[in-house]
């Protein structure tokens, strides 16, 4: 949408007949406009990207800068069991994206179809959603840790308790869990925005055609709704790999062992902790691969969409 | 809505009470959080349920002096404050160059923005954290004030240009004959024209900021901002309940505040952003 109003503004100047010097002053001024823009972009991202690829090449440390040892520090990954379970782990979060993308679905077809209290639940249900990874982690660790407040609800019911967060079975699996928790109003409102274009009049003739509830649901709403599952499933999953650091920093610091460590908590924990910021570099470009292969699928859903 | 079948009205009715508990958790943890607060140690360990029945302030005193969340906080504001000033002017400029002006490369300059979007801190930490070494930007307010801008700059910069895109030239070349030079458009024309998108960018990115804890962990390792403060509060006073959940209300209060205020503008922002990308 905006490429084209660009292209369209672009046209609406170039059908103007204007002295060149002008012209030029203007790109000057545009350049001067554009340059902050450019620079922080330049200088804290673009930049790094190809210096962070160098460096994944040397054998550098915090302080000395190191060989060239080219694949090294990637085939040094194959054989660490950190890197093993942390793509193990990403696996996981992976597999657990139909989860994050159905639940938020469901919830904005029932709002949309007219669920009584849905004004009340529309504004609710995004509320965790703004609240930093660090406030919900913080909150879940009094209410998860053992002696803590879901043990001691528990035991009231004659059950014994779980150390969730403290062993490897529960551990990513209950991260996991907070973590849809805290982010599934977001995609209640990216289904509602995708639901109010879908036609009522569609959903109307199939209830006169006599379709039951869920026969509409599946044959009318979620095939008109695919471009925004399509949508959703990239986002929650570049999302899931890219955004959990805070909530694992606070609530599991990637263990116990290495059962939260997560790609994006191996490369943190690797430059400080590890003191191996050449290997935390080569991680890093595993991830910025993986996130790479999704934001081009992004891009050519969205791409697609645009030409129907 | 009014050829629904009885049966539908009766599953939407059932399916009202999941979606309420839902909706009841989504607000619990903030209500858990303010109760425990108002209880003191010896409260909070004869009934960790309950409503605080003497509420007390004193662990909100507690955490913000001897706990340093006053220093803390004043770190998040400055962070926070600056880092939105900045995101705005930046990308206000920005957006009035890509829609309105004329300029070779004009549509490469703006995907090698958006293109940013796919590099997250963690694919540059390392070299990120060295060019921050270099310039000497570690531990100070302008390294993260510059670091936020840099990482929140491509959303907002898309959404001026989308904005400003939608805007007719002939507000510009008004300006322009009456002898306005481009600096005065924009500061005159563009920025307050601008101001329904750069409100809700305002919001957006001090909710980022804010809540941000990777950036501001690498980059302010002596002055600690709110949310850093908070982590490591955990793991000090994991045995006083009620301090620590003090703590977490003040680093959340302004962002209930925001929601409370700017509620419709923050869905609409984000829908915006979800469906355009």
């Amino acid at each position: 949408m905006t490429a084209n109003s660009l292209h369209q503004t672009g046209q609406a100047a170039r059908t103007r007949t204007r002295p060149g010097r002008s012209r030029r002053a203007e790109a000057r001024v545009a350049v001067l406009f554009l340059l902050p823009a450019i620079l922080l972009v330049l200088v804290f991202r673009i930049f790094p990207l190809f210096w962070g690829f160098g460096i994944s090449l040397t054998s550098a440390t915090s302080t000395d800068p190191g060989q060239f040892i080219g694949a090294g520090n990637y085939l040094r990954a194959l054989d660490d069991p950190n890197f093993r379970s942390a793509m193990a782990n990403a696996v996981v979060v992976l597999l657990s994206v139909p989860i994050f993308v159905t639940i938020p679905m469901l919830l904005a077809i029932l709002i949309h179809q007219g669920v009584p209290g849905r004004t009340f639940f529309r504004s609710v249900y995004f509320f965790p959603a703004i609240l930093s990874s660090v406030i919900i982690g913080s909150i879940f660790s009094v209410v998860l840790s053992f002696n803590g407040n879901l043990n001691a609800l528990l035991s009231i019911a004659g059950i014994s308790g779980v150390d969730w967060l403290g062993h490897s079975a529960t551990a990513l699996p209950v991260t996991l869990a907070i973590q849809c928790w805290s982010t599934f109003g977001m995609g209640v409102l990216i289904f509602l925005a995708g639901l109010s274009t879908v036609s009522k009049e569609m959903v109307e003739a199939a209830r006169l055609d006599g379709a039951k509830m869920w026969q509409i649901w599946w044959h009318v709403i979620i095939p008109e709704l695919r471009p925004i599952i399509e949508f959703s499933t990239v986002i929650t999953t570049i999302g899931l790999l890219t955004s959990m650091f805070g909530l694992i920093y606070v609530l599991t610091g990637g263990g116990p062992g290495t059962a939260t460590t997560v790609p994006e908590y191996l490369i943190w924990a690797a430059q400080g902790k590890l003191n191996r910021p050449a290997y935390a570099a080569a991680v890093s470009m595993v991830l910025f691969f993986m996130t790479s292969i999704l934001a081009w699928l992004q891009i050519r859903i969205l791409s697609r969409n645009a030409n129907i | 809505m009014s050829g629904a079948g009885k049966r539908q009205r009766l599953t939407l009715r059932i399916a009202a009470i999941p979606m309420g508990l839902l909706a009841l958790s989504c607000l619990y943890p903030i209500f858990f959080a303010v109760n425990n607060a108002l209880k003191t140690r010896h409260d909070y360990m004869l009934d960790r349920f309950g409503l605080a029945m003497q509420p007390t302030l004193d662990n909100f005193v507690q955490a913000w002096t001897r706990a340093h969340l006053d220093e803390y906080f004043l770190n998040s504001v400055i962070a926070t404050l600056g880092a939105v000033i900045l995101l705005m002017v930046v990308s206000s400029m920005a957006g009035f160059a890509l829609a309105s002006l004329r300029f070779p490369y004009r549509r490469f300059l703006f995907a090698v923005i958006l293109s940013s979007l796919m590099i997250p801190v963690q694919v540059v930490l390392v070299p990120f954290m060295r060019t921050m070494l270099a310039l000497n930007l570690v531990n100070t307010h302008i390294g993260l004030i510059l670091s936020y801008t840099a990482f929140f700059l491509p959303f907002s910069v898309y959404m001026m240009t989308a904005f400003y895109s939608g805007l007719p030239r002939e507000l510009i070349e008004a300006a322009r004959i009456d002898g306005a030079s481009l600096l005065q458009v924009w500061w005159h024309v563009m920025l307050p024209l601008g101001t329904p998108a750069l409100v809700t960018l305002a919001i957006l990115n001090t909710l980022s900021c804010w809540n941000d804890i990777l950036i501001s962990l690498l980059v302010m390792q002596k002055h600690r901002t709110l949310m850093v403060g908070i982590s490591a509060l955990k793991g000090q006073y994991s045995d006083q309940i009620p301090l620590f959940t003090a703590g977490i209300v003040i680093a959340a209060a302004p962002i209930v505040v925001l929601y409370i205020l700017f509620q419709r503008r923050i869905v609409s922002g984000i829908a915006v952003g979800a469906v355009k990308g």
